[in-house]
Parts: C-alpha cells; sequence; structure tokens
C-alpha cells in the first residue's frame, strides 16, 4: 500500500487497494487536496512528482497544456501511485471533504425516463447506509468491470435510507453514459464513490438563490432546489430556476419542483431553449441561458447565491457573466462544469 | 511621490529596482490589487488575484515567455493582455497600460481592460 507525501506541509497518506487514484486517496483520508471536476477536465489537481513511480493512465487528459507536459506536471485524478510519493500539492482547508468520501457497490433500484434522452437513476446502498453528501455534489460511478469512472451529480436529498439519485443524460457515442442506459436493469449493480464536489448549498447564505443548469446541469440543480426548500432555516430565500435546452423535448425537472412545499411562492422557473428554428411552437424565451439571465437580472445579479451546472462552454460563458457584467464575487459563484 | 488621485499615473517603483522576470504587487486605494511584471526589460501589469481563486500572482513565476502562473494550482496567463492560458483559468485578467518616465514605472488604472 503506497504511502503519499506532499512536500513541505507533513501531510501524508496511503492510497489503498480499492482506490484508483492519488487525489481520491488523499480526500478520503480527510486532506484538503486542490480539485473540481474529478475527470481531468479541470486542471486543479495538477501536482509535481518528486520522488516515486506513478500509474498514468491518460496521459493526454485536456486540462494538461503543453506547457504543463514540458514541466512535468501531473493531475491528481488520473494518476495512482505505484511506489511510495513524495508530491509537491497544493492543499487548502477549503478543498477538505465535509462529509468524507466511501466507495460501495451500489445496487440500482429502479430507473425512469425524464426525457428522450435523461433517465433519472436510484441505487440503493448496502445495509441502506445513510446517503451522506450535500445538495449539489456529485460521485463518481464505475462499473464493477472497471469501465469508467464518470461524475454525476445527485439529483436527491441526502437521506437515511441509503438512497443515491442521479439524472444522466445519454451522450451519444458515451462509453459510459451508453452502458448505464444500455445495461443498467433493475438489480444491476455500480461502484459508487462520493461525495465531492465544492458547488453543494450553501445553507447559511441569506441570500436569495440563482440556479443556472444547462441541458444535463439540472441534476445538481434539482438537488439544490430541493434542499432550499426542504430546509426550514432557508423560509425567507426565493430560488430563480434558468435551465436552459436546446429544443424543449431537453425541458425538464418543473414536475419535480412543483411538488416541493412553497413552489407556488418561492420558485420562479424560467425554462429557455437554444435552437428555436426546430421549434416552432415554442413562444418562451430562446437563446443562450447566460444571455437571458443577465437581460432578466442584470444589475440584481450581486444579491444572490448562484450555482451554475452543465457544458463547460455555459459554465464559462455564465461564470464570465456573472463576473464582469454582473459583480458577483467569486465567493457567491458556485460551479461544476461536466467535463 | 505618489498623488492618491493619480490614477491614469500611479508610480510604481523604480526600472531598476526589478529585474528581469520579477515582479511587484501594488495595492492602489479602492481597487484590488495589481500586479507589475519585468520581462525581456519592458514592463506589464494585469490584476494580482486570479481569476480561479483567492491567490497573489506576484507569488507565482513569470518566465521569458510572458506567462504568469499562479502559486496555487499552475493555472496560467499572459501578462501581456490578461488572457488565461492553462487551466484551471479560464476567465481573463485585467491588464493596465504601463509606462516608464525618467526611470520611474507608472500604471494607468483608469485603462484596466479585459481581452474580450
Ligand atoms: C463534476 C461533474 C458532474 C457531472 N454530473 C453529471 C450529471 O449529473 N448528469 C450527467 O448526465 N452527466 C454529468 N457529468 C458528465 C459525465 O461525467 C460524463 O462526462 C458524461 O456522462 C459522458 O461520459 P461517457 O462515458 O458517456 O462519454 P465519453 O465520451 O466516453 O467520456 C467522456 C468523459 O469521460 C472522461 N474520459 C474520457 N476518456 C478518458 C480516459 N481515457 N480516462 C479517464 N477518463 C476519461 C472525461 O471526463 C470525458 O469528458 C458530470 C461531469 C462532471 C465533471
Ligand atoms: S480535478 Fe483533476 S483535472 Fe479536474
Ligand atoms: S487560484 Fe490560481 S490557479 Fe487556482
Amino acid at each position: 500500500m503506497p504511502t503519499i507525501k506532499i512536500e513541505g506541509t507533513g501531510e501524508q497518506f496511503e492510497q489503498t487497494e480499492s482506490q484508483d487514484c492519488i487525489l481520491r486517496a488523499g480526500l478520503t483520508a480527510g486532506y484538503g487536496l486542490a480539485y473540481e471536476c474529478n475527470s481531468g477536465g479541470c486542471g486543479t489537481c495538477k501536482f509535481q512528482l518528486i520522488e516515486g513511480e506513478i500509474e498514468e493512465p491518460w496521459p493526454t487528459a485536456p486540462a494538461l497544456s503543453a506547457r504543463d507536459i514540458k514541466k512535468g506536471r501531473k493531475l491528481a485524478c488520473q494518476c495512482k501511485a505505484k511506489t511510495d510519493l513524495v508530491i509537491k500539492m497544493r492543499t487548502d482547508p477549503e478543498y477538505a471533504p465535509i462529509n468524507l468520501p466511501a466507495r460501495f457497490e451500489a445496487t440500482l433500484s429502479s430507473r425512469r425516463d425524464v426525457t428522450s434522452d435523461i433517465v433519472e437513476f436510484c441505487f440503493q446502498a448496502p445495509d441502506s447506509a445513510d446517503a451522506k453528501f450535500l445538495p449539489g455534489q456529485y460521485a463518481m460511478l464505475t462499473f464493477p468491470d472497471g469501465r469508467g469512472p464518470r461524475a454525476y451529480s445527485m439529483s436527491n436529498l441526502p437521506n437515511g435510507d441509503g438512497v443515491w439519485e442521479f439524472w444522466i443524460r445519454r451522450k451519444p457515442g458515451g462509453e459510459v453514459s451508453g452502458a448505464l442506459f444500455d445495461e443498467l436493469r433493475v438489480g444491476g449493480r455500480i461502484v459508487v464513490d462520493g461525495p465531492y464536489g465544492h458547488a453543494y448549498l450553501r445553507a447559511e447564505s441569506e441570500r436569495d438563490i440563482l440556479c443556472i443548469a444547462g441541458g444535463s446541469g439540472i441534476s445538481p440543480m434539482l438537488s439544490i432546489a430541493r434542499g432550499v426548500l426542504m430546509d426550514p432555516d432557508m423560509e425567507g430565500r426565493q430560488v430563480h430556476f434558468y435551465f436552459g435546452g436546446r429544443t424543449p423535448d431537453d425541458l425538464c425537472g418543473l414536475d419535480e419542483l412543483k411538488v416541493l412545499p412553497g413552489f407556488q411562492e418561492r420558485v420562479h422557473y424560467h425554462p429557455a431553449i437554444s435552437m428555436p428554428e426546430e421549434s416552432p411552437e415554442w413562444t418562451g424565451d430562446t437563446g443562450f441561458i447566460h444571455e437571458i439571465v443577465e437581460n432578466q437580472l442584470g444589475n440584481e445579479l450581486s444579491r444572490f447565491e448562484c450555482y451554475l451546472a452543465g457544458p463547460p462552454p455555459m459554465v464559462q460563458a455564465t461564470t464570465k457573466m456573472l463576473q464582469l457584467q454582473g459583480n458577483v464575487p467569486t465567493g457567491q459563484i458556485h460551479y461544476d462544469p461536466f467535463y | 511621490m505618489n498623488d492618491a488621485n493619480d490614477r491614469k499615473h500611479f508610480y510604481v517603483c523604480k526600472e531598476d529596482d526589478l529585474a528581469d522576470n520579477e515582479m511587484v504587487r501594488i495595492d492602489p486605494p479602492d481597487q484590488p490589487p495589481v500586479v507589475v511584471y519585468k520581462v525581456g526589460g519592458n514592463f506589464f501589469a494585469t490584476d494580482n488575484t486570479c481569476t480561479h481563486g483567492e491567490a497573489s500572482l506576484a507569488e507565482g513565476e513569470v518566465d521569458d515567455d510572458f506567462i504568469i502562473e499562479c502559486p496555487f494550482h499552475g493555472g496560467t496567463f499572459d501578462i501581456r493582455t490578461g488572457e488565461a492560458v492553462d487551466f484551471p483559468c479560464v476567465l481573463p485578467l485585467k491588464s493596465y497600460p504601463v509606462t516608464v518616465e525618467g526611470g520611474c514605472v507608472y500604471v494607468n488604472l483608469d485603462e484596466g481592460k479585459a481581452p474580450a
């Protein structure tokens, strides 16, 4: 079992047999290793190898630039220790897990079509162990035969019944989402490793809430909205929920929001589509979701606690708009680009 | 030496105070800190706070290739334009015009621009 030491910090942890990368081994041990996506896309988990040998199954992960490769930078979410290691990497208490991640095999208890390409998958943890996470977080899913992992955000709320619910979109030609759709039936098994992620609901914030979802970004935004409406301490908060799809067929989530207590008074649901040429019957908003948010909330934006999820270009354009046009402080923007 | 209102002509340091590939952070009143770099004998200035997190870029490393690397997670920016170059940095920094007059370096804080 290799031991990994982080240079100059006194922090060290072990990578156990079942752990598949340095990053998740460190987080599971409770250390605040810097990360965001867990998927090789964001570059936050970059480190420098000082001593020891690693396995790097995906050396061309998109987060590594030619400059990173030249300088010998690696991604902790894509590398596994082969021997004891010394690494140089940023750790910070803000990245330390609030609920320690755990890895377990769960059973599919139900699946339901939400739209033509989004399915709700509900997994049951063994012995109904508490599903401990914060609304807005995600877990890594891996097939028992090793395919994966991929990150998927929970759409439900933490619970004592061991239920982990995900809304997953089939990516055309996608390996893992395709296999989930085509192979996984009720009773089937999947390895869950989580929770991870920093775009979780800040229940202590007094601000109203702005949720902005694109495509499959609906999953964590549903969890956030549910979290706000079900938490008695957040009673005074309004939720502005913006959801962008390509066509009206992509729009979903309203039925689930409507059944929440206080929906009528507190939730403002704004759907929009980006390909109106395909749906002449659509009379609602059209265009990119960040432009619609800017047009409608413009100079009010800085009064919101903002949560964003969806494809990276949508999350980047929206973050840029919130910071530059909306003057929203970085600390009020919580995002997960779905690399 | 520094008129606090003189935002268009804000004194930074002497030309010789910085060697190549060195930088200095300045904290003008009523605005976030700015960092002034010297590379290849020329001066450049950008916002000092990384757009990815709350890191001070003046504590990072700047190279001959005009790239500033953030000390936290290794993201980078082009110091000439403020453009984000390497992940995890995605949003640009503002960059500011710098002039050297009589051996003194000045930055124009009113002309900070983020690339489109
Ligand atoms: C934080 C986060 C949360 C997410 N939440 C959701 C969600 O709630 N619902 C949803 O539908 N989708 C979500 N996604 C997207 C999801 O993780 C997958 O990217 C998507 O399902 C496509 O996976 P695929 O295997 O079908 O497609 P593929 O095209 O086969 O794989 C795409 C992704 O897999 C990873 N990958 C590709 N090649 C390799 C390799 N050689 N080694 C390691 N990794 C590789 C990369 O991250 C790549 O983007 C989320 C992504 C992130 C980062
Ligand atoms: S956390 Fe490793 S690249 Fe995003
Ligand atoms: S804070 Fe600068 S790269 Fe993360």
